[in-house]
């Protein structure tokens, strides 16, 4: 029989015993993870009249956009073989990626309201759940990519099966800082506000639409985000990562990012259902 | 080996009254955690009050535990902590087994999705896997009844349908313990009935129940043994026909003493000088001064009153206000009594009631003496007393019937 004791700042005085707790909770809980992803899939296309037609519509148009810019003479990425429609609607995949799964995580406890303050299980579940979200369109538009190479008659270097691992550590980094923000959002919603915006214009600031230009301004090689945005679309342009240390050092950094993030998740999700 | 299967010790748990602040000390409380530091839980800050302070009580296995309260009380906070969506911000609170709870039904459901889909993601937010919850899939349509809808979405469904649906799922999950708040009043008389059913048919199984409300018919008639907190304080602990006069007392004196604020200033002074209530007593068959009496014994009211004046045709009356909000009256007009001249002094209407059926509910009662037109009051004494009418001991429901036994043979 399973003993539970509840009392003031439990978690924190369980200091480093904490670690394999939470991750058995992870795995105990990834079938209700599923679920409640399958949930939010669902609810979402459910009262649709397109339905799941949806997801690949955004990219769709995304395409059309690059082309015509690229068309027009406006944008010019220099010497490769990679179209530039291909070469945005790679970086904007992986972008939203971080963007979208930052939004859909960072409203996931607010939104899940009710059900935090009257039953419970593990919050984490909630974040992730609305992450894979973002995973499930990740996917659709990577599928999309690779109809496109057949379009474009565009042969990548097989060493893009190394793709999804050079995915991870931007992923890693969106579930950390979705976790710390969902609950800085449970406390105070203007944060959500603050994220949707900040994600908007960062965009920009990011080497997404455009090739790295860490030449041009200090910025761009401080971003994080670059490395981890570039390395995987490296590995699909050019075959190789240009800059490895960078991508290293921001996966590392991510990681970081995310155990932190998750070590306090896991020591004030109790505090949430008060505040709901 | 313990044999409790939940044990509360001191807990306690403060909430903030203004919003900003509560966002303050959340953040507050977020980065202390997150910086590792141990936040001071125990003293309340600017704003804060105690919700639940200071309970402590145990529950053994296979013990249906009552809860009682008046509103904002407590007690769905307490359920809270137990169910451990707050954590206690003083004491500790120890469970032994797996806990379920029907906080409020619905919680879980997602209005869009069907029954179907519904029962899989509740149930897996439960805790069951999808396997065990394919073996009771049967099981809990069936208990709940909405075979027909089972592929509509929820947000059609009844409210009646939501807390069948809600219930069928928290008691099929086979938790050690079950708590339930208030939820069962949604549904139907029948739903009610099959839902205390099966109530009964787990605890049998070993299964502890915990069942909140305000409501002392539902805690008499369920529980053996219950908890009275009143604001966020434990008033009793032990079982629950004490529990609940106690509750029942407690509460009569509050309404008692906002009713006296607004004691009736209608009544005309010169009436009063005629005669006044000076007070209205009971007394058990042995002539003892009662608050408390069972339904169906022997009641003896004793009404006193000064008289100034010689008064002719005299009408005395009481009336019982129940929680229910039926009347109840004792009046000698309605009882045809003509009483002849009374000359100035103090006097002592005593009523005799040998088996006085009423009811069982806490009571106030009024007193009024009137002309021989009975709208004409000459003093009135509105609430000012009260009598709690309890369960007979040999029998259930709430009247002691006088039964007479036989059989015929053809």
């Amino acid at each position: 029989m399973d003993k539970v004791i509840y009392e003031p700042n439990k978690y924190l005085k369980m200091g480093i015993k904490i670690w394999p707790q939470m991750f058995s909770e992870i795995i105990e809980f990834r079938e209700l993870t599923w679920r409640l992803f399958i949930r939010n899939l669902g609810a979402k296309y459910k009262q649709a009249a397109l339905g799941y037609f949806w997801v690949i519509i955004t990219p769709f148009i995304a395409i059309g956009t690059f082309a015509f810019l690229n068309k027009a003479g406006i944008v010019n990425i220099g010497k490769t073989d990679l179209p530039y429609p291909l070469f945005a609607l790679i970086g904007l995949t992986i972008w939203q990626l971080f963007s979208s799964g930052l939004n859909f995580g960072c409203n996931s406890l607010v939104s899940a309201g009710e059900m935090i303050s009257k039953i419970n299980f593990p919050r984490e579940t909630l974040v992730i759940a609305s992450i894979a979200q973002a995973i499930f369109d990740f996917i659709v538009k990577l599928v999309l990519i690779v109809v496109l190479f057949f379009v474009y008659r565009y042969i990548p270097s097989w060493k893009i099966i190394f793709f999804p691992v050079l995915i991870l550590p931007i992923l890693v980094l969106t579930i950390g800082l979705s976790l710390f923000l969902s609950l800085l959002t449970g406390v105070i919603r203007d944060t959500a506000n603050a994220v949707t915006l900040l994600t908007t214009f960062f965009m920009f600031l990011t080497p997404v639409l455009y090739p790295i230009a860490s030449d041009k301004h200090i910025f761009f090689k401080l971003n994080p985000l670059s490395s981890l945005i570039n390395a995987p679309r490296d590995l699909i342009v050019y075959g190789y990562i240009a800059d490895p240390m960078s991508f290293i050092i921001s996966s590392v950094l991510s990681i970081l990012i995310f155990l932190i993030s998750w070590r306090v998740f896991h020591l004030v999700e109790t505090k949430i259902p008060e505040r709901m | 080996m313990s044999d409790f299967a939940l044990k509360v010790e001191n807990a306690g748990k403060k909430f903030t009254k203004s919003l900003k602040r509560s966002m303050l000390y959340g953040a507050v409380d977020i980065m202390q955690s997150a910086l590792g530091l141990t936040p001071n839980t125990s003293n309340l800050r600017d704003d804060e009050f105690w919700a639940v302070n200071d309970v402590s009580f145990e529950i053994k296995k296979g013990d249906c535990f009552g809860i009682i309260g008046p509103n904002g009380s407590g007690k769905t906070t307490l359920l809270k902590l137990l169910n451990g969506i707050f954590m206690p911000d003083k004491g500790k609170i120890e469970i032994n087994g797996k806990i379920g709870a029907l906080i409020q039904v619905g919680a879980g459901f997602h209005p869009l999705l069907s029954g179907r889909e519904n029962i899989y993601i509740n149930g897996a937010i439960l805790g069951m896997t999808k396997k065990e919850i394919d073996k009771k899939f049967d099981e809990i349509v069936e208990f709940s009844e909405i075979e027909e809808f089972l592929d509509a979405p929820v947000k059609h469904y009844s409210s009646g349908m939501f807390v069948r649906l809600g219930f069928a799922i928290a008691v099929h999950c086979e938790p050690d313990i079950l708590l339930i708040d208030e939820i069962l009043a949604v549904g139907d008389r029948d739903f009610s009935l099959k839902c205390y059913q099966k109530i009964n048919e787990i605890r049998k199984s070993g299964v502890s129940i915990i069942l909140v409300s305000h409501n002392e018919y539902i805690i008499r008639e369920q529980t053996s043994k219950c908890l009275y907190i009143n604001k966020g304080y434990k008033r009793f602990e032990g079982p629950s026909d004490e529990g609940i006069t106690l509750y029942i007392k407690e509460s009569l004196e509050g309404s008692r003493r906002k009713m006296h604020i607004e004691e009736q200033e209608s009544l005309q002074s010169t009436n009063r000088k005629c005669a006044r209530i000076i007070d209205l007593k009971f007394y058990d068959k042995n002539k003892n001064e009662i608050t408390y009496i069972e339904t169906g014994a022997e009641l003896n009211i004793q009404l006193n009153c000064q008289i100034n004046k010689e008064l002719e045709n005299i009408i005395f009356g009481i009336n019982f206000y129940g929680n229910s909000g039926l009347m109840y009256c004792a009046n000698s007009f309605y009882d045809n009594i003509q009483f002849e001249k009374i000359s100035p002094g103090k006097i002592s209407v005593n009523i005799n009631l040998s088996e006085f059926q009423i009811p069982t509910d806490k009571y106030l009662c009024s007193a009024i003496i009137a002309d021989d037109n009975a709208s004409n009051l000459i003093d009135a004494k509105y609430m000012d007393y009260s009598l709690v009418v309890g369960r007979a001991k040999n029998t259930r429901g709430l009247l002691k019937l006088t039964n007479n036994w036989k059989i015929i043979k053809d």
